[in-house]
């Protein structure tokens, strides 16, 4: 999988918000799930209108239609995105949600404002998305909105002790092998990774091993060296 | 500060915040005002944390989670709109949106006109035009002395033209509007083929004798449907305005403030559609109904979204 693309913007008293802004890919993945809904929504409103009105309302069906599929054209995302904070179907299924340029939640107005012109992206928004670092298309510029990745957020260990003169790259190495030691197959992989770190405190801190038992499992002893801590 | 201290100290702040806004899930509405207060001051402390494990640890778990809260507490609790309700839309919001883009609008107005009198004077000077913008048909039926809008209701029920015409005039204003963002173009283009078709279906009915018939028919729904298709095209070429003029602001607010005007006026021009829609079925082509009261109905609808759009409104409060 791809990793996630973070573009800077600058928030509230001008500090640097690094937001996960979905790129073109995903965003089209995402329209063409919506596009795939909308059309089954269609189908199963002729069906239904059909159906359920022809035996009562025979004059009023073509009404039904032409207004039912006039709204779900020009409805449906705006529809979604207003009633569920700037996610639609095909959005939730790919964690994507609009958000508006500062990070904040975009109101009912600036998501009418980028549905509107969803017509006109269907020809210009993948270029303009693909030449833009923010991925925008028409309605996002107009609308002042951004698509980016809202996944939520996963436990992760941290470091409740640091040996002295580690730097940012080793905490994040060490965090992440220690996120995935447990799920990782190859356990004899992990413990040998587990035994070069184990080493390296040894170097730098041999204090924080007092009391561990290296021998058995490498990886428990790190986690009881170094105090961690989900969080 | 190491690493591990950071985590220490200010992992509760963080502790708490998290768990205000999971508390606050499903809306703000139910917070205290001492719940908000003390929310948006962890929200500021989170930012702050957020902005220095960026930059002293970046890649590490707490950074990973800092960022996280920062995201969905800047989602949370900012941006929103205040809402004021339909009655106050149509009453305030409207009108001053509306009255903002008059220059537009006049704009639309003169564009409109220039090129219904071009169409007509096209049209009588080329009498073969009405065959190429009416069909044989509708050309026939005129030498026969009747128009072809007597069809819309008496080959279908009232219901379903009323529904097709209401449609598909929407689609027009809408994408009068929404067009506004290639630079103004297409609004310009329902200007100009509105007027200039206008123009020649009047100038070609002329030749036949029947402009007064169609008078009849268009007077009750035309005159405020021509009104909504200029207005929401107006607001179309204030988003090309924008989108093209250079001013002392950064474009993209301009657009984004243009935008959010644009977007008022048309939604205040929307639910006008269907009313007409139904008069242009049931009153329009009913050859019942006396010229006066079509024409009375057609200035009565045109006066109530005139006076409803430029009612006078109080001096806006510098924000």
């Amino acid at each position: 999988m791809a990793a996630i693309r973070h573009e800077s913007i600058l928030g509230l008293d001008n500090i640097r918000l690094d937001l996960p802004v979905a790129s073109v890919g995903s965003r089209s993945l995402a329209v063409f799930l919506d596009y795939l809904i909308l059309a089954a929504l269609a189908i199963g409103w002729v069906f239904l209108v059909v159906i359920a009105l022809t035996p009562l309302l025979p004059n009023w069906v073509p009404v039904f239609l032409f207004v039912g599929i006039f709204l779900l054209d020009w409805g449906y995302f705006a529809g979604s995105e207003i009633a569920t904070g700037g996610r639609t179907v095909g959005k939730m299924a790919l964690g994507l949600r609009v958000v508006t340029a500062e990070g904040g939640s975009p109101g009912p107005s600036a998501l009418l404002i980028r549905n509107l012109v969803r017509v006109l992206d269907l020809v210009f928004g993948v270029p303009l998305m693909a030449i833009d670092p923010l991925s925008r298309r028409l309605g996002d510029r107009l609308a002042g909105t951004l698509v980016v990745h809202d996944r939520g957020r996963e436990k992760a260990p941290v470091l409740g002790r640091v040996p002295p003169g580690w730097g940012p790259r080793e905490l994040a190495a060490v965090e992440s092998f220690l996120a995935r030691a447990r799920a990782l197959e190859d356990t004899a992989g992990a413990w040998a990774m587990a035994d070069r770190i184990l080493d390296r405190i040894r170097r730098d801190a041999p204090e924080l091993l007092e009391g561990v038992d290296t021998r058995r499992d490498p990886v428990a002893a790190l986690l009881q060296a170094l105090q961690v801590e989900e969080s | 500060m190491d690493y591990a201290r950071f985590v220490r100290l200010r992992r509760p702040v963080w502790d708490t915040f998290e768990r205000r806004l999971a508390a606050s899930r499903r809306s703000l509405r139910g917070q205290g005002y001492d719940d908000l207060e003390e929310m948006a001051l962890r929200y500021r402390q989170v930012l702050h944390d957020h902005a220095l494990a960026a930059s002293r640890f970046p890649g590490t778990s707490a950074a990973g989670r800092l960022r996280a809260l920062a995201l969905e507490g800047t989602r949370r609790l900012t941006g929103r709109e205040s809402r004021g309700g339909v009655l106050h839309f149509f009453l305030h919001t409207f009108p001053r949106a509306f009255q903002r883009q008059l220059g537009a609008t006049g704009i639309a107005l003169a564009l409109f006109l220039l090129t219904t009198v071009w169409g007509l004077a096209l049209a009588v000077a080329r009498p073969d035009l009405g065959l190429t913008i009416l069909g044989p048909q509708a050309v026939q039926g005129l030498e026969e002395g009747h128009l072809w809008t007597e069809s819309l209701v008496t080959t279908v029920p009232p219901a379903w033209s009323s529904s097709l015409i209401a449609t598909n005039n929407l689609s027009v204003a809408l994408s009068a509007w929404s067009g506004g963002v290639l630079a103004g173009i297409v609004p310009l283009y329902v200007i100009l083929l509105n007027g200039l078709m206008l123009g020649s279906i009047f100038g070609v009915t002329l030749q036949y004798s029947m402009a007064g018939e169609l008078l009849k028919f268009i007077l009750a729904h035309g005159l405020l449907e021509m009104t909504l298709v200029l207005v929401s095209a107006a607001a179309g070429l204030e988003i090309g305005r924008s989108i093209v003029v250079a001013t002392d602001r950064p474009r993209g607010l301009v657009v984004r403030d243009a935008a959010r005007g644009a977007l008022v006026v048309l939604l205040g021009c929307l639910p006008w559609f269907p009313v007409l829609a139904v008069v242009e079925t049931l009153v329009s082509p009913s050859a019942q109904l006396p010229f006066v009261l079509k024409a009375t109905v057609g200035l009565a609808l045109e006066s109530l979204f005139l006076a409803l759009a430029l009612r006078p409104l109080a001096a806006e409060a510098n924000p």
